[in-house]
């Protein structure tokens, strides 16, 4: 397997999304799924005497976002397949129901390495979660393992 | 005087580690009398982090910090000790296929040494390499022990040691914290420095040390066995 690849990948955003409105109902729903009982997550009222001064989703929220609702139509593929190797999220403001969230995608870093298995080639795409005022919520790095 | 050393782990540098230096000190504090390290060596993937500093948090332990490389070769992976400029303009330190041979050859020349690690790892290890290719040249050690080793590959390391005359380390080639330290290597001489380090290695005055818990016997099996 080869790693060979167009250079200009590299930080091309490929993908953005149509924004996604957050409501109150999915994110009880996922602390529900999480057993979340912090109630800046689960509690309206409470929650607009907390920090935020309203409902927040918690942070891993965002991971639900993947890109928007779908999954990523063109990521560099190399190999004959692969799988979802992990993510990592910095979180930089929390995402609030009624915000719509709006996901841009580019290459960050394509790299090799070998393991019991064999070599794998690593794609890693960032994503960048804007609300509707064009504050960044959050950046999502998607790491692919392709083989 | 002698000093223990876990030689092979990795911090939230490596791209698959998410193990911050000051959580492994801590952990190495809190775990002093099952693993009684006196420092770690960080070997980062397909790098070396020349600018990291952790004489602070050496200060704060009292654990010593050293750094060298973890390389991919044609005979699988391999500690780099004793990095320098030179080194780091000579090796694309990313390539996953540098060739052994003149990275051992070469970083003795400049100074280092360079150990395989787990040679009885699939693929990435230097006993499957030896079973289809002629050996290296001036392999001084090879690590013997290996935290992360899966049933089987510690053996195939001792076999390898065993036929080639090879000095044996140990590391834990931790990526989590609670796992530094698993596995070291107990040196006769007193170690403060990376140069004191790859001299050390060079002697081969050094055995690995093994601190994994022991499974417990599960009484059935013992009553299996003495039926």
């Amino acid at each position: 397997m080869s790693v060979n690849y167009d250079p200009e990948l590299i930080n091309k955003v490929f993908e953005v999304t149509e924004p996604v409105e957050i409501n109150a109902e999915e994110i009880e729903r996922y602390c529900a799924a999480l057993g979340e009982t912090n109630p800046i997550y689960t509690d309206a009222a409470a929650a607009k005497k907390g920090p935020y001064g309203g409902l927040v989703a918690p942070p891993s929220f965002a991971v639900t976002m993947r890109n928007g609702r779908n999954f990523f139509q063109s990521v560099p593929r190399f190999g004959r397949g692969g799988f979802d190797a992990g993510k990592d999220v910095e979180f930089v403001a929390p995402i609030r129901a009624g915000d719509r969230v709006t996901l841009s995608s580019h290459v960050k870093e394509i790299y090799e390495k070998t393991g019991r298995s064999g070599t794998m080639v690593f794609v890693v795409i960032r994503s960048t979660l804007k609300n509707q005022n064009d504050e960044v919520l959050a950046h999502i790095d998607h790491r692919f393992m392709n083989r | 005087m002698s000093t223990i050393l876990d030689l092979h782990s990795h911090s939230e540098a490596s791209e698959d580690s998410r193990a911050p230096v000051e959580a492994y000190l801590n952990w190495i504090k809190l775990r002093q009398a099952e693993r009684p390290l006196d420092g770690i060596v960080l070997t980062e993937h397909r790098q070396f982090n020349r600018d990291a500093d952790y004489r602070n948090l050496e200060d704060k332990f009292g654990t010593m910090v050293l750094r060298a490389s973890e390389v991919e070769t044609t005979y699988g992976h391999m500690l780099v000790f004793g990095v320098n400029d030179e080194m780091v303009a000579r090796f694309d330190f990313a390539d996953v296929r540098l060739d052994a041979q003149t990275l051992i050859d070469e970083v003795a020349r400049m100074g280092g040494i360079v150990v395989p690690c787990h040679p009885g790892r699939p693929n990435i290890g230097l006993y499957e390499h030896y079973q289809s290719r002629p050996p290296l040249e001036n392999v001084v050690a090879v690590e013997a022990l290996n935290g992360g080793s899966r049933k089987g590959e510690d053996e195939r390391s001792a076999e390898l040691i065993a036929k080639h005359g090879f000095a044996a380390t140990g590391g834990s080639d931790s990526h989590l914290v609670s796992l530094i330290g698993l596995c070291a290597t107990k040196f006769s001489a007193d170690i403060k420095t990376i140069d004191d380090l790859v001299r050390e290695l060079k002697t081969g005055n050094y055995e690995p040390v093994d601190f994994r818990p022991r499974r417990k016997t599960v009484p059935h099996a013992v009553a299996m066995v003495t039926r």
